[in-house]
């Protein structure tokens, strides 16, 4: 993954995810692109974890601000 | 007329008192309006007394009539009641005291006054004073308040404990005036308008205890109800009872029921409103975390679908998927092999059985010609001719000699 932020959105990641899923299950693919969308789908599995933990952080940082300004 | 008076020659008092009757006596007869304060009938007396008090200007004047004057049917004259008097200024010469003498007394009734101020709403009415659109909202949070009230009065506390309890951080532009009597309507017309002009003070509350109708005067009086409709802040009114309803209720932008009513009105609740933002804010961070938590409950479930948790699988699959092939490929082949090879033992059985090896065992001998053919009668051959014979031991050249056996030939044929 590199370091900049990604482009694709968390939406986008998890729609072509979706797909990817669907596409393997579905199978009749050659060896070579089951293993190709295999590892596209780990990436965007990456991706969507990225953005998910991205969340969750925000939440987090806005957490304890929270309860300081609790006067 | 009598000489003046100094110290050397002074006037008797009969002289003084004479004097004054008669100066006192060119006011001549008044009609004068005021408020019955006290009424004393003594027993059979002949005369009535009581005062009459100015309620706008808390002032009074004895009153004196007699009593068929006080009495007159009809005429329900009871403390407090509003009475307009005509009536003769009277200088008791006996002993030297001022009153009244009223001739006729008459009921300023509360129908009389209650009818003026009817008049005066209907005609504000008609001008739309009172229209709900003219009506303006009032600020959530007001920086500065404007109160106009009593001094020290009940109505003043209550206004300002109640806001202050319920918004500390608020302010006050306070005006302090007669709320009863004829200066009233003014005072408070003038406070409102010093109120108005600033422009920091974002409300203006006018609140006044409760009062029977003539202490309420001021508040149905046309100039105030006029100078409250012209203002460009907000105005409460607080004035009176709930029960009571005078014009500026009308006019108000929002009319209170009482004082601790109109604070309510003007600032919110600090812990109503904190509350209320904890729980907006609380609620904003549910919905998120839940989504959040709901997506990453998604992305776990996509993860451990088996196409993506065990990619080997797919592997595994094609592995086995070789795997079967082989094993079919070869399965195939070990029978195509096993087929083959019944093939050839069966070819190789037929060609034993055709070959004629077996019959050249059994000593029998191919002859052929140089080009290869068969020969099967002895006059397809000619004489000294080179034949070759196979026998099974292998081959041999020879040639044919007729002269040896001439009767081999025939035999040859009959059998």
């Amino acid at each position: 993954m590199s370091d900049t932020e990604p482009t694709t959105t968390y939406e986008q990641a998890r729609e072509e995810l979706a797909d990817v899923v669907r596409r393997l299950e579905a199978g009749g693919l050659t060896l070579e692109e089951s293993l190709a969308l295999w590892e596209r789908g780990e990436e965007l599995a990456k991706l969507c974890q990225h953005w998910l933990d991205r969340a969750r952080e925000r939440l987090a940082a806005a957490a304890p601000a929270d309860d300081a300004d609790r006067s | 007329m009598t000489a003046p008076s100094s110290p050397e020659a002074p006037w008797p008092v009969r002289t003084v008192a004479r004097k004054i009757a008669d100066w006192i006596g060119r006011l001549g007869e008044v009609w004068v309006e005021g408020q019955v304060a006290q009424l004393s009938r003594r027993g059979g007396a002949a005369t009535v007394f009581l005062t009459l008090r100015d309620p706008a200007a808390d002032l009074s004047v004895p009153v004196t009539c007699h009593r068929d004057v006080a009495e007159r049917p009809g005429l329900e004259l009871t403390e407090g009641s509003r009475v307009i008097v005509r009536a003769r200024p009277d200088y008791y010469v006996a002993r030297g005291s001022f009153s009244l003498r009223a001739t006729e007394i008459r009921a300023v009734g509360l129908g009389e006054l209650l009818a003026r101020i009817e008049r005066i709403r209907r005609l504000l009415a008609a001008e739309g004073l009172f229209d709900a659109a003219r009506k303006r909202p009032l600020p959530f949070a007001p920086g500065v308040v404007g109160v106009i009230t009593g001094r020290d009065s009940a109505a003043e506390r209550d206004v300002l404990v109640t806001a202050r309890r319920r918004w500390p951080a608020i302010r006050f532009e306070m005006v302090n005036c007669a709320v009863q009597g004829p200066q009233a309507a003014q005072n408070v017309i003038d406070g409102l308008r010093r109120l108005d002009a600033d422009p920091t003070v974002e409300v203006i509350v006018i609140a006044r205890g409760g009062g029977s109708v003539e202490d309420l005067l001021p508040f149905s009086d046309e100039g105030l109800v006029r100078a409250i409709a012209a203002t460009r802040t907000p105005v409460v009114t607080a004035v009176g009872h709930e029960t009571d309803t005078t014009l500026v209720d009308h006019v108000a932008d929002v009319r209170a029921a009482t004082p601790t009513d109109a604070a309510h009105r003007v600032v919110p609740e600090i812990g109503e409103q904190r509350r209320l933002v904890e729980g907006l804010r609380s609620r904003a961070r549910s919905v998120v975390t839940g989504r959040l938590d709901q997506q990453v409950r998604w992305l776990e479930s996509v993860r451990t679908r088996p196409v993506l948790a065990s990619p080997d699988r797919l592997l595994h699959g094609r592995e086995e998927d070789v795997d079967g092939l082989r094993t079919r490929a070869r399965r195939t082949l070990v029978h195509r092999v096993e087929g083959a090879e019944r093939d050839l033992e069966h070819a190789r059985a037929r060609v034993a059985a055709l070959s004629p090896a077996a019959t050249l065992e059994r000593g029998y001998a191919v002859v052929q010609r140089a080009d290869g053919s068969l020969v099967r009668d002895p006059a397809d051959v000619t004489d000294d001719e080179r034949l070759r014979i196979r026998v099974s031991g292998g081959r041999l050249t020879v040639r044919v000699d007729r002269e040896a056996d001439p009767s081999a030939d025939q035999e040859e044929k009959q059998s």
